[in-house]
């Protein structure tokens, strides 16, 4: 692993301001504990199924983290999941 | 009238579909684990409930399944132990396999192909062929433009990092071989008065269909390139090789299927599982077959299938094994009576002492599943809890219940390999 890079796995409640542009929903700010992050991009939304239940993955970006965020369709919950900072 | 072939295959695939996800992970080298001890399952890893930084993992027994451009530039190979890889590249960044995220991106690009040609055939997870002979037109040059079209619409519905490389030609072997022949991001068109020369061009290494024990053999021969692999005659190639000599032969002179296969019922539903340290106990063993047996069956019961055939292989740690394989006198249904099944037939040949590295277990001779017509109480008992274990299933997803007896084991997911776990 490199050493200056920090990549953690987890599973953190957070807000999320979303925009609606037709049927998609655009992930524009979390807020993570007390921080608060502006995303500049959405560089990949992926889609997966537990069950019946849809669940969607954003992977997004601001200029110095990746984030990946995960919506829970039944419950509208937002999950922090992935972070990578290098 | 000739067809025309399109050969798609992604570029690095799951290693660019991560650097598409994570911008900071492009221009870097690294590479994408399969499951293996202390690597994590990317799913439950995000829904548990602790942090897990990726610099604790090991990835042992992990290989690489991609690496990414820049980490083959390095010398990094895909399906070298990750230990090997980071000795070859020790800058490399690990990241643990995300199955959900390949197979959605997999799913859209099959829709693509579908939205284009004729027809499709996908060939695994990362590469597909499609007739576009009406869709062209039945000319080269309006499949080179459909091909542009098809390489827009992957850029704008899977990202612009995941790339493609394309072949054109009239059928599927020279259509693979074309598109092995650019990369990344390439596009090349094998038009049929271009075919022979194109062929000759190619190292025998890329043909598909010619491994690395067949080009051994073929060296043997005296063949070395296809130039002197077209001098073995017809006759010789069938002796050899029997009837793959035919292809052989044909594959020498760009001749191949143009007949794109439609998707079938399968013929038969396995799982095999490589485990993270060695089983030592015939209860650890009987155990994890049991677990498999009940995947298998699941799939199986999906599909609307029974078995009438169990086979299976174990492997030890030194990477010897066996096999069997064994009809059933009734049709199995269950995960518990295909384990039992097997177990019966493992549990003599078994040699605990040696530690088992993998088992794998396979039903066939698939038929479908008729009604539960049994006079027996018993058995109609059985099949309607199954069914409704199958709607536990459905509802809340696989892992929804488990048997008592397979509680002490755990599966993660599997990274390679033709289908993903999640999806079966």
């Amino acid at each position: 692993m490199h050493p200056l890079v920090m990549h953690e796995f987890m599973n953190d409640p957070i807000d999320v301001s979303v925009d609606f542009t037709g049927r998609r929903i655009r992930p524009k700010r979390v807020r993570w504990g007390t921080k608060v992050y502006d995303i500049e991009k959405v560089n990949l939304v992926h889609g997966a199924r537990e069950g019946q239940k849809r669940i969607f993955y954003f992977s997004v970006s601001d200029t110095a983290n990746f984030m990946k965020l995960r919506l829970d369709t039944e419950t509208l919950e937002w999950r922090l999941v992935e972070v990578y900072a290098p | 009238m000739n067809r025309i072939i399109l050969h798609l295959d992604f570029n690095s695939y799951f290693a660019s579909v991560e650097q598409q996800a994570n911008p900071f992970l492009r221009g870097l080298p690294i590479a994408v684990a399969g499951k293996g001890r202390h690597s994590i399952d990317v799913a439950m890893a995000h829904r548990g409930s602790k942090s897990i930084a990726i610099d604790q993992l090991q990835f042992q027994r992990s290989v690489v399944t991609t690496a990414s451009r820049e980490a083959k530039k390095r010398g990094v190979k895909t399906a070298m132990g990750t230990w090997q890889a980071r000795k070859v590249c020790p800058e490399m960044l690990v990241i643990p396999g995300d199955p959900q995220k390949y197979g959605d991106v997999t799913a859209r690009f099959m829709k693509i192909l579908r939205k284009y040609g004729d027809a499709v055939q996908q060939f695994s997870t990362d590469e597909a062929f499609a007739d576009v002979t009406c869709a062209s037109g039945g000319d080269y040059m309006g499949a080179v433009i459909l091909a542009q079209q098809i390489r827009a619409d992957i850029a704008e519905e899977c990202g612009e990092y995941c790339t493609v490389s394309i072949g054109i030609a009239s059928n599927k072997f020279l259509a693979k071989l074309a598109s092995e022949s650019k990369k990344p991001n390439g596009l090349t068109c094998v038009q049929p008065h271009e075919a022979e020369d194109f062929v000759l061009t190619r190292p025998l290494a890329d043909f598909c269909g010619i491994g690395h024990r067949i080009e051994k053999h073929l060296e043997k021969l005296g063949a070395t390139s296809v130039a002197t692999l077209r001098r073995l005659p017809l006759p010789l190639l069938l002796s050899e090789f029997k009837s793959y000599g035919y292809f052989i032969y044909n594959a020498a002179r760009g001749l191949g299927s143009d007949e794109l296969l439609p998707d079938e019922d399968p013929k038969s539903v396995g799982n095999s599982y490589t485990f993270p340290h060695d089983l030592k106990s015939s209860e650890e063993i009987y155990q994890n077959l049991l677990a498999l047996a009940d995947r298998v069956a699941w799939r199986m019961r999906k599909q609307n299938f029974v078995a009438t055939h169990i086979s299976g292989y174990i492997r030890y740690s030194d990477f010897g094994g066996y096999g069997f394989h064994r009809r059933c006198k009734d049709p199995l249904i269950d995960g518990l009576e295909i384990a039992n099944t097997a177990w019966k037939v493992m549990e003599e040949k078994i040699d605990i002492a040696q530690g088992v590295r993998l088992i794998g277990i396979s039903a066939s001779g698939l038929l479908p599943i008729g009604g539960s017509n049994s006079l027996f109480e018993k058995d109609r008992r059985k099949a309607r809890a199954l069914q409704a274990l199958d709607k536990v299933t459905d509802k809340y997803g696989s892992g929804a219940w488990q048997r008592a007896g397979t509680m002490k084991t755990s599966f993660k997911e599997r990274v390679s390999g033709w289908h993903y776990d999640h999806e079966s």
